[in-house]
């Protein structure tokens, strides 16, 4: 599988605050990513948003709770929920986070990182190709960020990521934020993490804000995106190419269009990164 | 140290209420001198904490408005240690708060619990699922003579309460910023539904609560009406409870068997 077919253009994320404004318009972005759990239920405002907005442009469902990583066994009940969500709106893509977030049946609602060695790839690796055929598609694997490391890894994230994607098929969505917030928690260069990540197996890019704790950064989502992420976005489409972003925008969520605004941005700086160069007159 | 060794440990020392022992971290987490592993591994437990604490906000708003942030902060981290959440949705996570204030009662303010229970209830009919409701002519569409046999159908947001305490008087309270009388045990039933997507709620009489679990058990009208017969105009207080139900959009389908 490879995932050159996804071409969505600029999205943003479809929040809660913004839902009327979703029902008054058309959406004024490309696509919307839609968080997969705050619309599993059978019914209610949500529900319909999402069934309205997905009639107008191209949805992307996008979990949290997966727990793909986890020990515990595969939940079926959220399988089945998900398979059902999937069946009713006919996302463009479907995703999730390479992490852990249960435990003997706990959830915790955190998106944990795991040790990344030979093991945990195994464990993946089986999980994804149950889930990916159980679902009959594709699933996009996005790097998560992280403030613990593992004594027992023995090898960098995005070793591990690319290989996933090679032993499983699975599409990768870059979160180029967690990359830059990862890359200050550990020390290792983004431009690093860039480079390891196979161009062919990523399906779209993540954009988002943080907030500078001094001894680390912190995953806050809560601001406009930040000029270092923007650098590496411009990185990322010299390495890439034109792959779909799309911003989140999770906390302290200001109006659509400011939303919006950061969305055309990213057009706008894919449009200069990507412009064919210009031929110097002779 | 195998992954399943690290999940436990890490999920251990996140929801741990007492720190764990540094060299139990240091042997699975790497740090720096700058940001040691511990402080990293705490990180995470303050976040699952923040992160559950402002879910149950979420659902218990007028609770937490109530008690202040302090205080449902405290309630919550100990409904917590109780009731992890062992659902993928966090949502669903504040499910058992209703019965762990039932068995922890505020002393003071007993009538919480069912304060808790209606907004829970609140919450679960806002994600029901969508149905339609009968039109006013339905009772006049039946067959003559079959009224007594039919059977009602409830749309699947419809739920009824029922309580020690008349707590929608704590609720307005609550939304007006009033302080509260003191709780009056008492019996008392409210309705939860949904018009639209719009979530409401009122009380009802016992009588009607009690027509309304006869319905729910698949009683027909005739049996359903007897709910009211020690009411002073029993055929009237009937015909206003059908007749509001059908306003309100609270019946799906009226069934002859």
């Amino acid at each position: 599988m490879d995932t050159s077919h996804l071409q969505l253009g600029h999205g943003v994320g479809l929040r809660t605050v913004h839902f009327s404004r979703y029902l008054a318009e058309r959406p004024p972005v490309d696509w919307v990513e839609a968080v997969t759990e705050n619309f599993m239920a059978r019914g209610g405002r949500p529900l319909a948003v999402l069934e309205k907005v997905r009639g107008e442009v191209p949805v992307v469902l996008h979990g949290v709770s997966l727990s793909i990583g986890s020990v515990d066994p595969l939940s079926e009940a959220y399988l089945a929920d998900l398979a059902e969500l999937v069946r009713r709106i006919e996302p463009a893509a479907v995703s999730d986070h390479l992490c852990f977030g249960s435990h003997r049946g706990h959830y915790v609602h955190d998106l944990l990182p795991l040790p990344y060695n030979e093991e945990a790839l195994a464990h993946v690796t089986s999980r994804l190709l149950h889930v990916q055929e159980r679902m009959g598609r594709q699933l996009f694997l996005e790097n998560p960020s992280s403030y613990v490391s593992f004594k027992d890894s023995t090898m960098s994230e995005w070793e591990f990521l690319a290989e996933l994607s090679r032993r499983t098929g699975c599409g990768i969505l870059l979160d180029l934020n967690n990359i830059y917030v990862s890359a200050r928690n550990f020390g290792f260069h983004p431009a690093t993490y860039l480079a390891g990540i196979p161009v062919e197996r990523v399906g779209y890019f993540h954009l988002a804000g943080h907030s500078d704790r001094g001894k680390y950064l912190l995953d806050t989502h809560d601001g406009a995106v930040p000029a270092p992420v923007w650098d590496l976005y411009r990185q990322a489409l010299r390495r890439f190419g034109a792959v779909p972003t799309l911003v989140e925008w999770d906390d302290r969520i200001p109006p659509l269009e400011e939303v919006v605004a950061e969305s055309r941005r990213a057009a706008a700086i894919e449009a200069e990164e990507l412009r064919p160069a210009r031929r110097l007159a002779s | 140290m195998t992954l399943a060794e690290t999940q436990a440990l890490f999920c251990e020392a996140i929801t741990s209420a007492e720190p764990l022992a540094r060299r139990r971290l240091e042997a699975c987490f790497a740090g720096t001198d700058e940001f040691p592993a511990t402080e990293r591994v705490t990180l995470y437990a303050e976040m699952y904490g923040w992160r559950l604490v402002d879910a149950l906000r979420e659902i218990y708003p007028r609770l937490a408005r109530f008690l202040g942030d302090g205080e449902f902060a405290a309630l919550a981290q100990d409904y917590l240690k109780h009731h992890p959440s062992t659902h993928h949705d966090i949502g669903r996570a504040g499910h058992a708060l209703p019965g762990f204030l039932r068995r922890f009662p505020d002393p003071d303010r007993p009538d919480l619990a069912d304060l808790a229970e209606l907004e829970w209830t609140r919450h679960t009919a806002f994600f029901s699922e969508n149905s339609a409701a009968v039109g006013a002519d339905a009772f006049a569409k039946l067959a003559p003579g079959t009224f007594a046999r039919a059977r009602i159908a409830f749309t699947p947001a419809l739920r009824i309460l029922a309580l020690r305490y008349a707590v929608t008087g704590l609720w307005r309270c609550i939304e007006d910023g009033v302080k509260p009388e003191p709780p009056v045990e008492g019996a008392s039933a409210v309705a939860v539904w949904r018009r639209g997507f719009e979530v409401l709620h009122g009380p009802i009489s016992l009588e009607e609560a009690k027509a309304f679990s006869e319905a729910l058990e698949g009683k027909d009208l005739a049996q359903i009406c007897a709910s009211f017969a020690k009411t002073p105009e029993p055929a009237a207080a009937a015909h206003a409870a059908l007749s509001s139900w059908i306003e309100e959009g609270w019946i799906a389908a009226i069934v002859v068997p």
